[in-house]
């Protein structure tokens, strides 16, 4: 039972890294219907800033903020230079081009780096406090803690701000959107921004927990994927379970199953979800759609 | 001086010339109604004024100033509203907050625009009811005054109405169109209808639309004595009007 509250609470705190970088896949998709297949590579390229600055011995809180700051700016970029101006294209080109800036971004940070892992140290001193038979990481508390402020604030955020709901509106028909006088590049802007945000706060949180390397952000967007198909795809609430769920899968398989094959139980739970459920947990309200 | 005026309007859909000349003129205050079969260009004509499509050539002038390629962002904040055919509710929005979203065009709070959304169900009693569903659980007609209200909210000085007859049964349509009488009093309306009658009734002035092009204009009592366009857009019982 001790094992099983052990498993459940590493679980959850890396299955919440996996629920913010889906959320970002999420939000991306139902603004523009495109997968962002880069949005890995920003959580990786959030954790090398929050290297680079740790390194150059700035206090841990300015590198944080120093790197977030540089995620808002690279989801200007990111959508200037890749969704911009392709934006009246179908979506092959925009999921192409996506791909293409994923490579050029771990590439770019190889060349700069090398292939070396990074260590990044965590936010606390303390490495974690007992709690009864539980042993709580000081990191896992720190991500659980985040992605709950996180999931409220986009709750807040998209269901009770009007900034919200231009959003929304863009997601569900640009065309009436743009015929209220919502401008339409701006809430996709925004959408761009809030994903690197996101994506990048995920790379910063589960940088202390695993190495920072060019793969990290590989290895997080694939889980993330699978994690907002077994949601059901285009769902924000459906994200964020999904990944909650998948990251308690995988620790429970690897603590009871198989330590090697960690990896794959959370495509095993995709295939499986995409034979027998294939709209996901949440469904795909179809009639949102129409 | 008319409030709209649309001069030698050619609107191209890649190879088809959707519209190939069209003329008319809204002046203030009026109700105008655009006639015409399925494919004649009505609809184009009202994306073209609210900068949906772009004008291949000829001039949309509104209050005087050219407004022909600007976008729709820009046309709707000019005071130019459109309730597009289809209604476009925001399926995952709310009936409020969708009427809300149609204030976007103008810089005021969000709590007065939450008042005026509330004021609006003064206007549409039939929708205050089910201010907190769902766009896509509505009803036709509920979505078309839904649409119809949000685009009030912009507080046009032109409002472009797109077949909001279509589909509805019979006192729906009433009901609608007991809307735009009312709607006339304090903005310029410009109705695309598929439903003759309807359309005139309200109507100061009317178009009948043909493959692109104005073929006749005129009062509704004008329409209604033309025998060939009074059998061709208005229905068999037209000539009794006659």
């Amino acid at each position: 039972m001790d094992l099983v509250l052990q498993l459940l609470f590493t679980g959850i705190g890396i299955g919440a890294v996996y629920a913010l970088v889906a959320l970002g896949f999420v939000l991306i998709f139902r603004a523009t219907n495109v997968v962002n297949f880069a949005q890995g590579e920003f959580s990786m390229v959030a954790a090398y800033l929050m290297v680079v600055c740790v390194e150059l011995g700035l206090p841990y809180w300015l590198s944080f903020v120093i790197a977030l700051a540089g995620m808002a700016l690279l989801g200007v970029i990111f959508n200037l230079g890749v969704y911009y101006p392709l934006r009246h294209r179908t979506y092959l080109p925009v999921i192409i081009a996506t791909i293409g800036a994923s490579i050029l971004l771990s590439n770019s940070v190889l060349a700069i780096y090398g292939p070396q892992p990074q260590v990044l140290q965590g936010w606390f001193d303390t490495p974690g406090i007992q709690l009864g038979p539980v042993y709580l990481d000081s990191q896992y508390l720190l991500i659980i803690g985040v992605t709950i402020l996180l999931v409220l604030f986009n709750f807040w955020f998209f269901e009770k701000t009007l900034l919200g709901k231009k959003l929304q509106a863009t997601s569900q028909d640009k065309e009436m959107a743009s015929l209220l006088g919502i401008s339409v590049s701006t809430m996709i802007m925004i959408t761009f921004i809030y994903s690197a945000v996101l994506g990048g706060l995920a790379g910063i949180l589960v940088a202390p927990v695993l190495f920072v390397s060019i793969q990290m952000g590989s290895t997080i967007a694939l889980k993330a994927f699978a994690a907002t198909i077994i949601g059901g795809f285009g769902d924000v609430a459906g994200a964020i379970v999904g990944g909650l769920a998948l990251g308690v899968i995988e620790t429970f398989g690897a603590a009871y199953i198989s330590v090697p094959y960690k990896d794959g139980f959370a495509f095993l739970v995709l295939i499986a979800f995409l034979v027998f459920r294939p709209q996901g947990i949440f469904g795909e309200r179809v009639a949102e759609k129409a | 001086m008319p409030l709209l005026e649309i001069r030698n309007l050619v609107v191209r859909y890649g190879e088809i010339e959707a519209l190939r000349g069209v003329t008319i003129a809204v002046e203030q205050g009026q109700v105008v109604t655009l006639l015409g079969a399925n494919g004649a260009g009505k609809s184009t004509t009202l994306r073209a004024i609210s900068g949906l499509a772009k004008p291949a050539s000829g001039d949309i002038l509104f209050d005087g100033h050219s407004i022909a390629g600007l976008g729709p962002e820009a046309i709707v904040r000019l005071g130019i509203s459109h309730v597009p055919e289809g209604r476009r509710v925001f399926p995952g929005l709310t009936v409020k907050e969708n009427i809300m979203l149609g204030a976007s065009n103008r810089k005021v709070s969000a709590s007065q625009i939450s008042r005026e959304a509330d004021a609006m169900f003064d206007l549409f009693p039939d929708i205050r009811a089910f201010s907190n569903a769902l766009g896509w659980t509505l009803s036709g007609g509920q979505l078309q005054m839904v649409a119809v209200a949000r685009g009030l909210m912009a507080k046009p000085r032109l409002l472009l109405l797109d077949e909001p007859s279509l589909g509805l049964a019979p006192v729906i349509v009433q009901a609608v169109f007991r809307i735009i009488s009312q709607i006339r009093k304090d903005t310029t309306v410009l109705l695309v209808e598929q439903n003759a009658r309807m359309g005139l009734s309200v109507a100061d002035h009317g178009f009948v639309l043909e493959t692109g092009r104005i073929v006749l204009g005129g009062k509704p009592d004008e329409l209604w004595g033309n025998e060939a366009i009074a059998a061709a857009y208005l229905g068999s019982h037209a000539k009794s009007h006659a």
